[in-house]
């Protein structure tokens, strides 16, 4: 892993408007992501996880600048990219794709798979006819599909099988930065295995940034170099991948980590677990956001936001007391 | 795990199978299992491998439309496959209760949830309501009230009056399942079916079903199947573990057996195939495909993507064969 970022975030926030106006004006904003600092690292992949609707996909469509962003600073590969317009964006668009969760709806049923990984070969660059098809091809190969494929519709393969065709459409253009959302979720565990090591192969192969944006842990773990732990739109810890899991240093880590049913019945499982439920984003708790549900909260939790601290390097946390974590 | 007692609920050799415009799909094939009192037997497998029909099929929840289906379930020395519809809704709520996968659309949007559960109530426990009006002098109205909120705090529910007055939308995912749990339970069930009861919950909610789930059981001895594709909450709350593979259950035991000691290839595959907290192996994904269920392989349905099969497999489907006095397998590599 290199150190230069190839993309970074600092402060972003995305609000939706939630209440209007008669003229139109926003009046209540469901604060979606509310103030991220983040930083992807060429070559990496970064794991994004928390709860429903804590703001992890949005997260991730704000990246790729696929919603509005209201504010903060995005740069890939050193340019500035938030206040592009869409027409100045489309250069950098070939250069981050998306994996989305559900294959089969992310996939045009009349289009057959050539039709479909033409049209993103297209956005690259126009080739010959006779050319299409051999990079259309390359592309089969490059996620073990057999070309034969080429000339079938999306409704003739199974769900890990368009999971991978959606991977090969998103690989078409070329792209550096890749965001996985929630890719694997839809899959059955001995195809999701599939996945997971062709992702990690073409990691590797093409030199890849990825960003996972998951709920599930324990895939978390396994391919991710780094994860971030989001909460009610802000991020609560980045830390190393395997450290997150040993040392967790936000009580927050810490409940989802333990809520994870683990497939070893000589395990311990407490079903320790988190009272209450994600509070809602259009009007988050006062203080840290987390200290309703914080076992560990405590007055100054209650009016003080808690700060991003650094603790070492890569290891990032909010919480006025991750001292006291064990 | 009491082995010894007899079982609560026992399927022999069911068959589902239907007619499409491929021809027949054979959906289950000899599916055969036992769930004794008190316990939590989880059915594993993957997607369309038959785990959902075969709970809907016991309680004949699933159109007779093109349907067909042969074997025996046993529960209380009763055939349930022989019941008439008007005897088996004596059955469903009252003896054996399900809940489903997304709570949220189980329950009806149109009414409020005080409403339906009291409907429930002065179904299900008209003794415990005669009895709250002769002791409290209350009348029937507030008879069920008192209940409702009573069975609601059970599961954890608070701010029960509010709950009350909520439609479904109102109402979390977390909210939604607690209270199908509280009215699956209101009939005080001998069996409950969990049909992937949490698998559309995030983990934290996740974590407080299970424990709850649990804890009912444990209180009212109430048996549970407990449908799921995650073999972590398998290891985690079940007592046995069966694995269901394209129809047929490939592997019984208790959990601890399956996880430590398992016995059929597809089991095994399944364990490879799942990352596991803390440890850095790479996965091995299972080879192939699910069958295809119009086509089926003869022989054992796994042999295809098995990377020990023999002659025999593609010939004859395997029979049970026990390992131990608690573990079967149906596999030739031991019989």
């Amino acid at each position: 892993m290199t150190s230069n970022a190839l993309i970074s975030l600092k402060n972003i926030k995305t609000h939706f408007p939630y209440k209007k106006t008669l003229t139109g004006k926003a009046v209540s904003w469901i604060k979606a992501v509310d103030g991220v600092t983040l930083n992807f690292f060429a070559g990496e992949c970064l794991g994004l996880v928390g709860e429903s609707g804590c703001g992890k996909s949005t997260l991730g469509r704000s990246v790729l600048r696929l919603v509005p962003v209201k504010s903060g600073s995005i740069t890939f590969d050193g340019e500035e990219i938030q206040d592009l317009n869409d027409h100045e964006l489309r250069r950098f668009r070939p250069r981050m794709q998306m994996v989305f969760q559900d294959p089969r709806s992310s996939l045009n049923p009349k289009m057959t798979v050539l039709q479909i990984l033409k049209e993103a070969l297209f956005i690259r660059q126009e080739l010959p006819k006779n050319e299409y098809l051999e990079s259309a091809v390359q592309l089969m190969n490059m996620v073990d599909l057999r070309p034969e494929y080429l000339f079938r519709y999306p409704h003739e393969f199974s769900g890990g099988q368009q999971q991978r065709i959606c991977i090969a459409r998103a690989l078409a253009t070329e792209p550096e930065f890749l965001v996985f959302d929630e890719a694997t979720s839809a899959l059955d565990v001995s195809v999701q295995a599939q996945i997971i090591n062709l992702m990690d192969a073409l990691q590797k192969k093409l030199q890849l940034t990825y960003l996972f944006i998951s709920h599930d842990l324990s895939i978390m773990e396994h391919i991710c170099h780094r994860i971030a732990v989001m909460y009610a739109g802000q991020i609560t810890e980045i830390q190393d991948a395997k450290a997150l899991f040993r040392s967790p240093q936000h009580p927050y880590t810490k409940a989802l980590r333990d809520a994870v049913p683990i497939a070893d019945p000589t395990r311990n499982y407490d079903l320790a677990s988190l009272k209450g439920e994600v509070p809602s984003l259009l009007n988050p708790p006062e203080g840290c956001r987390f200290h309703p549900r914080c076992e560990m909260a405590t007055e100054l939790c209650k009016h003080e936001p808690p700060k991003m601290e650094n603790l070492k390097s890569g290891n990032w946390v909010r919480c006025h007391h991750h001292d006291k974590m064990k | 795990m009491m082995i010894q007692q007899s079982p609560i609920l026992s399927v022999e050799n069911l068959n589902v199978s239907f007619e499409g415009a491929r021809g027949i799909f054979q959906i289950l094939e000899g599916v055969e299992f036992s769930l004794y009192p008190n316990e939590i037997l989880a059915l594993v497998g993957e997607t369309g491998c038959g785990k959902s029909v075969t709970a809907k099929s016991m309680l004949n929840l699933i159109p007779q439309l093109s349907r067909r289906r042969t074997g025996r379930v046993f529960f209380n020395e009763n055939d349930l496959l022989k019941l008439s519809n008007r005897e088996l809704r004596q059955v469903r709520g009252r003896s054996i209760s399900m809940i489903f996968q997304n709570p949220q659309s189980s329950i009806n949007p149109v009414f409020t949830l005080g409403e339906q559960i009291f409907r429930l109530i002065r179904m299900y426990l008209k003794d415990e309501i005669d009895r709250l009006r002769k002791q409290q002098n209350l009348k029937e109205k507030a008879a069920v009230r008192r209940i409702a909120k009573e069975r609601l705090a059970e599961v954890g529910l608070t701010e029960t009056d509010r709950l009350l007055k909520s439609h479904a939308h109102e109402i979390s995912g977390g909210m939604a399942q607690r209270y199908k749990i509280a009215l699956a339970l209101l009939g005080s069930p001998a069996v409950l079916i969990a049909d992937e009861a949490t698998s559309a919950l995030d983990v934290t909610v996740q974590a407080h079903i299970l424990k709850l789930l649990k804890k009912m059981s444990q209180k009212k001895g109430t048996a549970i199947l407990f449908i799921t594709h995650d073999l972590g909450i398998a290891a985690q709350i079940c007592d046995r573990v069966a694995v269901m593979y394209s129809g047929r259950i490939v592997e019984v035991g208790p959990t601890l057996d399956i996880f430590q000691n398992p016995l059929h290839p597809y089991t095994r595959g399944l364990l490879q195939a799942i990352p596991k907290l803390g440890e850095d192996e790479k996965l091995v994904p299972i080879t192939g495909m699910i069958p295809d269920l119009a086509d089926p392989p003869t022989g054992c349905r796994f042999h295809p993507r098995c990377d020990r099969q023999m002659d025999e497999c593609c010939r004859k489907r395997p029979s049970y064969c026990s390992v131990t006095r608690t573990h079967t397998v149906a596999c030739y590599l031991y019989s």
